[in-house]
């Protein structure tokens, strides 16, 4: 049952850091600051870091949600495995369909839906729900969009750069941003290592002391820390692609000034909400953030109905995993039998959600559409340079058209006194015949000659 | 209930701190992309001051890892 329940745990582990990996390194992939693998496999390795450097492990880890411990109800292994199938399931279905949704959330759900079935509604403290989860879930995307919101504001209104003399824009040189993209999302990814992978640490270590194995009040074992450590970094560095698109692409369209913007906001709401006693969940300050970003920047389309299926998966995730967690505690009521058929019809609907993914693969190679990675390496020029360029376009091909015009005149003339000339002494003298092809040919290479140029500009 | 005073501790943690740093770090950005102009003169300084922009930036970087890592302030 231990080992089960671990492994199990492991997995969820796993989720987490592929559902996650989306909330420090979408928006650094969609602006073209680092490259898709890179990008996840240096989230990977900050998050393997982050795991291991916070040993201030989070010891209860459903935080005074169940009234767990002394004078309250005995949690049991059962029950832990029952919450966990309940968050793993929720994660799998909402990586399917690419939302990105809280993985605590689903964890506090499937342990809660556990723990109503398993001993009844009076081992719930609804006020702790309420409080620690329900109102952050709310509150969290309202300040990171609101703070990505002014940031974004503010870089832009810093960078943007006009002629003094004719009001003209200059050339923005906004590229900057890119560089510390790769700094603020790397923030992120740490900040993240440090909290996510202890909650999977402190479930072991609940489950480990529920069932004997070690003596309470004791923090997680190494081989926990490392174990949990290795299976985030591993579930970030497969990377949950279709969040990732999502985040990167499916909001907004990000530019480096709004990413970085975005995701120092991010940074900044998680260190400020681990550090000053007010949880927030990461993955919901960073959609917010870059919804925020997505306002900010003026131009910019934000994708309502994206964000609205998104607030839906959010509203749902506590309740479908509870749902999940309630309905595989009820199961595993009946002893090993009831526990082994949770498993095979856990493992048989994580398969078949695999199965279903496989029939539209988006790995790191489409995750963000070409066209939108292309849109970042070629300057679309704005509207006033357009009409510049069309100006100047004009003004060429008249150019271009005067000189075709006199070569033709002058060819005429050079083969009218060729005729001339050679009239008297041979009759049938073949050189209008070249001399009109070589106009032709001039003409054609100035018509020909228009648009290259003007596409190299 | 919830702790009022605890949220608006945290949002205006947070503000401040994006702010502070996003603000900077587009003011390095925009000094550089003067620095790099040929019609400016004072290039060499806005350079200088693009960097220190930047430096600051890295500091407040390095104050966020500060943060994260539980084995330096505890």
């Amino acid at each position: 049952m231990v080992v089960l329940v671990v492994a199990l745990a492991l997995f969820f582990d796993f989720t987490n850091g592929f559902h996650d990996t989306a909330n420090a390194m979408a928006t650094p992939i969609a602006t073209g600051a680092i490259k898709p693998k890179t990008a996840v496999a240096l989230a990977a390795v900050l998050n393997l870091v982050g795991a291991f450097l916070s040993t201030e492990v989070a010891k209860t880890i459903s935080g005074g949600l169940i009234r767990e411990g002394s004078g309250g109800v005995a949690i049991t292994p059962e029950l832990i495995f029952a919450g966990l199938l309940g968050a793993v399931l929720w994660n799998m279905v909402t990586w399917l369909l690419g939302l990105p949704s809280s993985s605590s959330h689903a964890l506090f759900g499937g342990l809660v839906g556990a723990a109503i079935v398993g001993i009844g509604f009076e081992s719930i403290n609804p006020t702790v729900l309420l409080s620690k989860i329900l109102l952050p879930a709310v509150l969290a995307p309202l300040i990171a969009g609101c703070v990505a919101y002014l940031c974004t504001r503010l870089a832009y209104a810093i960078t943007r750069r006009t002629d003094p003399d004719s009001g003209d824009k200059l050339v923005q040189k906004r590229g900057g941003f890119r560089y510390g993209q790769v700094f603020s999302s790397s923030l992120v990814a740490l900040a993240h290592g440090t909290n996510d992978a202890q909650k999977t640490m402190g479930i072991v270590t609940l489950v480990l002391i529920s069932a004997g194995l070690q003596t309470g009040g004791t923090g997680p074992e190494l081989w926990v820390i490392t174990a949990c450590a290795l299976a985030i970094a591993l579930g970030t560095y497969v990377g949950g692609w279709r969040i990732i698109r999502t985040l990167g692409s499916g909001l907004t369209d990000v530019k480096p000034a709004q990413g970085f913007a975005a995701e120092t906001s991010t940074a900044a709401a998680i260190l400020a909400s681990s550090h000053l006693g007010f949880a927030l969940s990461t993955t919901h300050v960073a959609s917010g953030s870059v919804v925020g970003s997505g306002l900010g920047r003026r131009g910019s389309t934000v994708r309502w109905r994206a964000i609205g299926k998104i607030a839906l998966a959010w509203l749902f995730t506590l309740p479908a995993a509870a749902v999940v967690g309630g309905l595989a505690a009820f199961i595993a009521r009946f002893g090993p039998v009831g526990v082994t058929i949770d498993a095979i019809v856990g493992l048989t609907a994580i398969v078949w959600i695999f199965v279903l993914s496989q029939r539209e693969r988006v790995d790191h190679s489409n995750a963000i559409s070409e066209v939108a990675a292309v849109g970042g390496a070629v300057r679309i020029p704005s509207k006033k340079e357009r009409r510049r360029l069309e100006a100047r376009a004009r003004k060429t091909a008249a150019r271009e058209a005067k000189v075709v015009r006199l070569q033709k005149k002058a060819a005429d003339r050079e083969a009218a006194e060729l005729q001339a000339r050679n009239a008297p002494e041979q009759p049938s003298a073949p050189s209008p015949a070249p001399a009109g092809t070589r106009t032709g040919a001039t003409a054609v290479d100035g018509a020909a000659g228009r648009p290259n140029k003007q596409g190299d500009r | 209930m919830i702790d009022w005073i605890a949220f608006l501790t945290v949002a205006a943690a947070t503000l401040i701190a994006a702010v502070v740093i996003v603000g900077l770090y587009a003011l390095g950005v925009r000094l550089y992309a003067v620095s790099v102009d040929d019609s400016v003169p004072s290039t060499r300084v806005a350079r200088a001051a693009a960097y220190a922009c930047f430096a600051v930036c890295a500091v407040g970087v390095l104050y966020g890892v500060y943060l994260i890592v539980p084995a330096f302030h505890s």
